[in-house]
């Protein structure tokens, strides 16, 4: 048991390394329904962690019967994580099946963020991009009409969808997870080296794909002039009131001016630059897209880590870090704010 | 407009469950096209509440909660939607456009509790640590209920304050503090991914997290690829740890055959 003064250390191995049972049936129901309050206690810092930890917990106690390893299976369980609601249910499966094979944590842990990733996309793809603008869409129109069974059709399409996506999923995923168990103990330290691969690169994409920080900053540096281009047709007799433009003091034509007489018209083509004051500025975040984009997110991440594991700050530390860091950037109305 | 205390206490019990509904649990009954018709039952227009609901929900159709991204709120707008256009009887598009300002304030709403909710979740890894179920199950209840409260008390005030109070309020807000807030916000995510980092990463794995990086800014400025960039750079990470796992693997067999043969020559 971790003291109040000691900060509590993860262990990467279960203390109990005796595979439990098999989940019964009505334990992965609950799970499935617990999963539909993945985002309950949503935030900025971990995500959806909570929540998946809560939808998971009925499989973890039955798991872990020791209590060492229930805190250890949960602290690391309440580390960052952010999926697709819906399809959320087939990491459940996948994680509870290594979690029941009493698998190194790290291992957990990598095969966990390596499937949370991908799914963000699919899950948009499916739900919020197909399923809700086709069922939404139609039915809104009826409900325009004032069709009082659109709102009813709506609900049973959608969640029908949910529910059978839910269900099949983690049933689909815990058997595949089963099944797969005997080839990763048996290659276990490779298995784990491999796994953190892909999760660490998922979180490199994550930094740049879930990294939206950018600045607005645009420094003033006086004004250029701008030489553009014009050509005009006019009469011979309005010529002299572009004497400044197409000659110079001494009454010779500039070199980029041209004259061309249009005859009997009596038109005349001229080409001459005008130049225009505009005024010059210095756009940081485009300089910093020249170095590398998405570079803040980058160096925000690094700059944390570095915070976490080298000067030992706690994660609410870093928390207020970024708050004092943000709200000073947005200047307290007192000057202008550094966020786009 | 006259409202009694049951009609004042149902849009409250209803905003409370809507505002839970639109990050967990069905995640559907939050849809103005829903909350437009139970309005409509509550006030006695069901009709317009339905003509309300439909039309905010086709607004809100292009502005989906996609990849963790905050729409201006659905919940807040299609309720005050349905409420405006009943008791003052507007045309529905006209009380489409008055709910905007509420909508944002639910969207302030939102990114009030997310940013809450940040510092709370040391005290979640500290049940985690004692091994405390009921400790992560309580923590997940008091969340959505502050949210379903905030949302509730926000959506009673303007149903009894009426339509100017939501402006008033929205503009009471400095918007340098909305601003940080959600810069803060959008910052929030690195700390999570710095622990991910912190616990995941030995020295030698630091080439995967820059290339994971450096990939997915490629991919990502990619117009036709941004939607799937995920699933494609999931796929060529799978490359590279499959790889690993099987020269790893390999190692490791023909390293076995080396320490068998070497028992029997006694080293």
């Amino acid at each position: 048991m971790a003291t109040e003064s000691k900060e509590y250390i993860i262990p990467d191995e279960y203390v109990d390394k005796t595979p439990a049972a098999n989940l019964d049936q009505k334990t992965l129901n609950k799970m499935v329904w617990r999963s539909l309050f993945l985002q309950g206690s949503f935030n900025y810092e971990r995500m959806q962690s909570a929540g998946w930890l809560y939808g998971i917990l009925p499989g973890l106690e039955k798991i872990h019967t020791n209590k060492d390893d229930l805190a250890a299976s949960m602290s690391h369980n309440m580390e960052f994580f952010n999926t697709h609601p819906f399809l959320v249910n087939f990491v459940m499966g996948i994680v509870l099946s290594m979690e029941q094979n009493k698998s190194e944590i790290p291992s957990i842990r990598a095969v966990r963020v390596a499937a949370m990733g991908p799914l963000g996309g699919i899950g948009d793809a499916l739900f919020w991009f197909t399923l809700v603008p086709i069922t939404a869409g139609i039915t809104a129109n009826m409900a325009i009409q004032g069709n009082i069974a659109a709102p009813f059709i709506f609900l049973i399409i959608f969640n029908v969808a949910q529910f059978a996506v839910r269900y099949i999923l983690m049933n689909w995923s815990y058997k595949l997870g089963i099944d797969a168990i005997g080839m990763l103990t048996a290659r276990a330290k490779e298995f784990t080296r491999a796994a953190s691969i892909l999760g660490v690169f998922v979180v490199g994409v994550l930094t740049c794909v879930y990294g939206g920080t950018s600045i607005n900053v645009i420094i003033n540096n006086g004004t250029t002039f701008e030489g553009t281009p014009v050509t005009k047709i006019v009469s011979q007799a309005d010529l002299s009131q572009y004497q400044s433009d197409l000659y110079d003091e001494t009454g010779a034509l500039k070199a980029d001016s041209v004259v061309t007489d249009l005859g009997s018209s009596g038109l005349a083509e001229i080409t001459y630059t005008e130049y225009t004051e505009t005024p010059v500025t210095i756009d940081i975040q485009k300089i910093l897209n020249d170095i590398m984009p998405k570079i803040i997110p980058l160096f925000l991440t690094l700059m944390i880590y570095l915070l976490l594991s080298k000067f030992k700050w706690t994660p609410i530390k870093a928390i207020s870090l970024i708050l004092v860091l943000a709200l000073v950037g947005s200047g307290f109305g007192l000057w202008p704010t550094i966020w786009p | 407009m006259d409202y009694n205390i049951i009609q004042i206490v149902l849009i409250f019990a209803v905003t409370f469950i809507v505002a839970i509904d639109q990050f967990s649990f069905l995640e559907s009954l939050y849809q103005p096209i829903v909350t437009g018709m139970v309005v409509g039952l509550i006030l006695g227009d069901v009709t317009t509440g339905l003509i309300v609901g439909g039309t905010y929900q086709l607004m809100t159709i292009g502005n989906m909660p996609v990849g963790g991204a905050q729409p201006p709120n659905a919940v807040i707008g299609g309720i005050m939607a349905a409420v405006l256009a009943i008791t003052l009887d507007l045309e529905p598009n006209a009380a489409v456009g008055m709910a905007v300002p509420f909508s944002l304030l639910g969207q302030y709403g939102v990114t009030l509790i997310f940013t809450l909710m940040s510092p709370v979740m040391s005290v979640a890894d500290k049940y985690a640590n004692e091994a405390n179920p009921k400790g992560i199950e309580r923590i997940n209840y008091l969340a959505m209920a502050a949210l379903g409260t905030i949302f509730g008390l926000v959506v009673t005030l303007f149903f009894i304050g009426g339509d100017t109070f939501g402006q008033t309020i929205a503009d009471a807000i400095p918007a340098w503090l909305m601003g940080g807030l959600s810069a803060a916000g959008g910052m929030m995510r690195f700390v999570g991914f710095a622990i991910l980092l912190k616990v995941m990463i030995s020295g030698e794995l630091w080439g995967f997290y820059f290339m994971g990086f450096a990939l997915a800014i490629v991919v990502s400025s990619i117009e036709a690829l941004a939607s799937p960039a995920l699933i494609i750079l999931a796929l060529v990470g799978f490359g590279f740890a499959f790889w690993d796992f099987q020269v790893h693997t390999k190692i490791a067999d023909s390293a076995g055959n080396v320490v068998g043969g070497s028992d029997g020559d006694g080293i």
